[in-house]
């Protein structure tokens, strides 16, 4: 046992401890409801945003302390899912799909954790390379300039046919996301997502996003950080590409392009930019609300009335309520808040000592 | 009309099993911009399951069909698969497209059952990317591009030609392997140059000016393009003067376009029947008519037809089958050489659910006016290792 | 051969710079990175046509006289984007640039698929001044006229865009808004005319790329407007965020590298066409972060 904590300091760290494992309940809560009240479909909704809460929380590892918008992610997903279909094809497939693969790739035939971890690791490895120049940019620059990151991707990856398959899709690659496998996924991105922003190095990317000279003043090298901030959250943005080759089963460079991007970008700012809770949040939120949306297009029975909406409303509801939302709630549905247990339960006195 | 269909209806509720049925689920784009590729495909198909049932039905039985919206994404299409598995589906109807129809594809795969794309023509959608059960009816991309070079070369006497690829999409890039696998075979024929455009481009100038650098005019300038962009590049090309024969795929049939180039003549295209009713073959006109009556309007391209085939040939491989099992189907599917249709002769085999030759209709546009001026099958069919990119 | 290049640099040209101005006089009055702006191009060409699923299309405001068509259009540009901005942007008026984002964003979706559902998805063709599209003799050079038309508009919008923003008192209000909003306000320039001023002049330049573009290609595609936009924004953030000449001159420069990339490349390396723009582009970020022409209000202050 841990000593009582008694400054109000040590309270706070033990409630933002709580924040991680709540998270993870919230989301084994989801997949136990989709899996055991729906159908075959609603599970594989729930495997989709579940896939998505890795995605969206690799992202907010750097968007959200960082604050800068990076709209290069989506490139990440790419190579994840590109490099965990090179390392776990049938060669033989490859050699007909992708005859300009190297040797080694073109033999690998690796089971999908570790493809995952690769993807993973590779796509770190491209964030580290192309972070150290982009990074060194500020605010908006920045942002353009991992845009314009995204489009070379995109545009490499659609023509560089021997390797990539072009804009024919790379197809073959073992369907086993299950919810299960993303809600393990997604409670690892999030446990990396707190250690990341408790860590020295989190505090340091957060002081230098809510104050660029102070934070410099105090001798903290913003560079830096942003760019293991970078690097982590690619890290977990390449393990989802991967997740959602292997959750589709078809692979093209189009489909890790600017909807993917944008997608990310409003999930994680109708949750709250400013809260682990909020990425978290916000994907469940708009994965939800699509999902019901798309149920009443296709019919809902009220008693002997069946009341459909029409073919393609779906999306303008969508995107109304996404106004509607940043209009009434601009700083997102959490507003920067996390989800915690109160400081009276953590200190285990059942009263609050502040 | 309505009162014999509620009839109908409550007919069936009334009967005591229904299960007797034989259930077809089609998991394509109701919303979305695949809709308008896919509903005029799965309206033809829904015309021969209507003839199929009104003589009798298939096996004694009737068909009945069963839907679900892909939504014109990648993730929706294999939840439309389950979703059309769930109410019942023995047989999978998936969208046109390989890459939208390909996840629902693979769950009719994962059930042993048949699936069938509406108009894809990548070679990936059947055995290469779904798996052992999986077909398609259209023609091959690749096909029409080779149809292109070998009928510009005998009936227009090309010998010089000019490639521009647009590589927004597959299909542009099949197209153009074709046409460059087929031409430079032929008697003194050579490519005299190539270029690529994105489709979305704002202005194709730059590679215009680079036909017109050109010591002369090509014969023939084959443009692998879909719209909009193909309908962009035709009134640039036009506008700049250049005025060689530009030939194209099936993917620009119709006449909607037409308009953006005014008055446009020297326009190839090949397709597998005339929407202008002057094709040759009865059976095509007695299609369009009969799109007509179900829908109010002629078929916009022919897009519409290789869904009224997928069921004519599924359904002939069903009777001799006996049953709507898939891999029973797929060996009865896969015995057919130059098996008749209403739009020509139509093969599988075991290593191929695709056509990689076919009788194609040419279709000129002349003065801003399309119509169908021959016909033409390619002397040799396009070879595996050329369908697999090699 | 070089003289048909320099054309076909300023034409394309042409189109990015009047984008990119569309987008950088917004960002200049609320530092909102517009992404509805590809949709308000294309919700212009759609406007040139009737609403109807069918695969042909039937000219709408299109049929009209160009003399009272291209008001028309402008006018219809304006009309959306000054709408946008009463209904959305102006509620959002303090919230966070990334926010202000996303919403313009939404709205884009918003528009698309209102356009979608209205108009199919199905490409249409649109014969807008077919009398352009004939080529003509210009010194070395075999010009298509409607290549002529667009550089001559270009040149036109962006001249009389020039003398309004130098010689009238809301395009003063605007530059100087542009240059630093919160100092603009204290000295009496009113937020909600300069804001909705550039929201319509915006939308109106939308409008000219909608129909330089319809007239060029001839087709409307709900898509169509989003290519464009992404190059726009790019050179918006080249020319230094807000500045207005310096987004012109972007714009032109990256139609020009564009033009001159797909001119000289090796065949093989030509797909790749925009790669290499793409990577032009990052590299002038970091030797120029601020851009190649920085406006006051780009720079951090203490």
């Amino acid at each position: 046992m841990s000593p009582q904590p008694t400054t109000p300091h040590q309270i706070r760290r033990r409630m933002a401890a709580t924040t991680p494992v709540l998270l993870a309940l919230l989301l084994l809560a989801f997949v136990l409801a989709a899996t055991l009240l729906g159908d075959r479909a609603t599970a594989r909704m729930a495997a989709e945003t579940l896939i998505r809460v890795t995605l969206v929380v690799g992202f907010w590892i750097f968007a959200g302390n960082s604050g800068v918008i990076s709209f290069g992610h989506a490139a990440f997903a790419c190579l994840g899912a590109y490099t965990s279909a090179w390392l776990t094809l049938q060669p033989a497939m490859k050699t007909l799909l992708l005859p300009g693969l190297p040797g080694f790739l073109a033999q690998a035939h690796w089971p999908v954790l570790p493809a995952a971890l690769a993807a993973g690791l590779l796509a770190a490895a491209l964030a580290l390379i192309s972070g150290a120049a982009i990074l060194r940019l500020s605010g908006i620059a920045a942002s353009i300039a991992t845009f314009a990151f995204l489009a070379m991707v995109n545009t490499i990856w659609a023509n560089w046919t021997p390797v990539t398959g072009g804009t024919s899709s790379v197809v073959g690659l073992a369907r086993y996301v299950s919810p299960w496998v993303a809600l393990g996924w997604a409670v690892a991105a999030i446990l990396a997502a707190a250690l990341h922003a408790a860590s020295a190095s989190g505090l340091a990317l957060r002081a230098s996003r809510e104050d660029e000279v102070a934070a410099a003043a105090s001798g903290i090298d913003r560079y830096r950080h942003r760019l293991l901030a970078y690097t982590v959250s690619a890290f977990f943005c390449g393990v989802g590409g991967a997740l959602m080759g292997h959750f589709i089963g078809v692979i093209n460079p189009d489909s890790f392009y600017l909807s993917l991007t944008f997608l990310m970008l409003a999930m994680l700012v109708m949750g709250g930019i400013g809260s682990l809770s909020g990425a978290v949040v916000g994907v469940l939120a708009v994965s939800l609300a699509v999902e019901a949306l798309v149920r009443l297009e296709k019919g809902v029975t009220l008693g002997t009335t069946t009341f459909a909406l029409p073919p393609g409303s779906q999306e303008i509801l969508i995107a109304l309520a996404m106004i509607l939302v940043l209009v009434f709630r601009p700083a997102g549905l959490l507003a920067g808040r996390e989800i915690m247990l109160p400081a009276r339960w953590v200190t285990g006195r059942g009263t609050s000592n502040q | 009309m309505k009162y014999t269909t509620s009839l109908l209806a409550l007919l069936a509720l009334a009967a005591p099993v229904q299960a007797e049925d034989i259930t077809i689920g089609f998991a394509i784009a109701k919303s979305g911009w695949m809709e308008a590729y896919d509903t005029p495909a799965a309206t033809a198909a829904k015309i021969r399951i209507d003839e199929i049932n009104a003589a009798g039905g298939l096996l004694g039985q009737q068909i009945k069909v069963v839907e679900a919206d892909t939504r014109t994404d990648r993730a929706e299409s294999a939840k439309a698969g389950l979703d059309v598995l769930d109410q019942g589906a023995q047989m999978m109807v998936v969208s046109c497209d390989y890459d939208f129809g390909a996840p629902a594809a693979l769950v009719a795969e994962g059930e042993g059952m048949n699936s069938f794309f509406l108009c894809a023509e990548d070679v990936k959608a059947g055995i290469q990317g779904v798996g052992p059960n999986s077909f398609s009816s259209s023609v091959l991309a690749p096909v029409q591009g080779a149809t292109m070079a070998e009928w510009a070369h005998a009936k227009r006497n090309a010998r010089t030609a000019y490639v521009l690829e647009d590589t927004f999409i597959e299909y542009n890039k099949g197209i153009c392997t074709g046409f460059d696998w087929m031409f430079p075979t032929l008697e003194g024929a050579s490519i005299v140059g190539s270029d690529t455009f994105k489709n979305d481009d704002a202005s194709i100038a730059s590679q215009i000016t680079r036909i017109k650098a050109l010591g002369a005019e090509p014969d023939v300038i084959m443009l692998c393009s879909v719209m909009p962009g193909a309908a962009a590049a035709v009134r640039q090309i036009r506008a700049a003067g250049i005025n060689s024969l530009i030939l194209n795929g099936s993917a620009v049939d119709g006449s909607y376009w037409l308009d953006a180039t005014p008055g446009l003549s020297g326009f190839v295209l090949p397709v597998q029947g005339s929407i202008h009713g002057d094709d040759p073959r009865p059976e095509v006109e007695t299609f369009n008519a009969a799109y007509e009556a179900k829908t109010g309007a002629r078929p916009a391209s022919q897009y519409a037809y290789p869904g009224y085939v997928l069921i004519d040939l599924w359904a002939k491989a069903v009777e001799r089958a006996g049953s709507v099992d898939g891999a029973a189907v797929t060996a009865e599917l896969e015995k057919m050489q130059d098996e008749p249709t209403a739009f020509g002769p139509r093969s599988f085999s075991a290593e191929l659910h695709h056509q990689n030759t076919a009788l194609m209709q040419i279709v000129e546009i002349t003065d801003g006016k399309p119509a169908r001026v021959d016909e033409w099958r390619i002397s040799q069919p396009v070879p595996m290792d050329v369908l697999l990119g090699k | 051969m070089s003289l048909q290049i320099l054309f076909d640099a300023l034409s394309l040209g042409g189109i990015y710079a009047i984008a990119a101005l569309g987008i950088a006089l917004i960002f200049g009055v609320m530092k909102l990175v517009n992404f509805a702006h590809g949709q308000f191009i294309a919700c212009s060409v759609f406007a040139l046509i009737l609403p109807s699923a069918d695969a042909v299309a039937v000219l709408g405001l299109g049929a009209l006289p160009a003399g009272l068509l291209i008001p028309a259009i402008l006018l219809f540009g304006a009309g959306l984007a000054v709408l946008a901005e009463a209904f959305v942007f102006r509620p959002l008026r303090n919230a966070s640039p990334v926010a202000l984002m996303v919403a313009s964003f939404a709205l884009g979706i918003l528009l698309q698929n209102l356009l979608l559902v209205t108009y199919g998805g199905r490409p249409k063709a649109i014969s807008l001044w077919p009398e352009l599209g004939q080529p003509v003799r210009l010194l070395s050079a075999e010009i298509p006229l409607l290549q002529l038309f667009v550089i001559g508009a270009v040149g036109v919008i962006l001249a009389g865009l020039a003398l309004m923003l130098k010689r009238t008192r809301i395009g003063l209000e605007m530059r100087a808004a542009a240059e630093d909003f919160g100092m603009a306000r204290l000295l009496g320039v009113r937020a909600n005319r300069v804001i909705s001023g550039a929201f319509a002049l915006s939308g109106a330049l939308a409008a000219v790329v909608a129909l330089v573009l319809v007239a060029q290609t001839g087709v409307a595609d709900v898509r169509m407007g989003g290519q464009i936009m992404l190059v726009a924004f790019i050179a918006t953030v080249m020319g230094g965020m807000g500045s207005l000449p310096g987004a012109v001159a972007a714009g032109l420069a990256l139609g020009a590298v564009s033009a001159l990339l797909q001119a000289f490349l090796p065949p093989e390396a030509r797909p790749f066409r925009d790669a290499f723009l793409y990577g032009l582009v990052i590299l002038v970020l970091l030797f120029r972060p601020q851009g190649l022409f920085a406006s006051a209000s780009a720079k951090p202050r203490v």
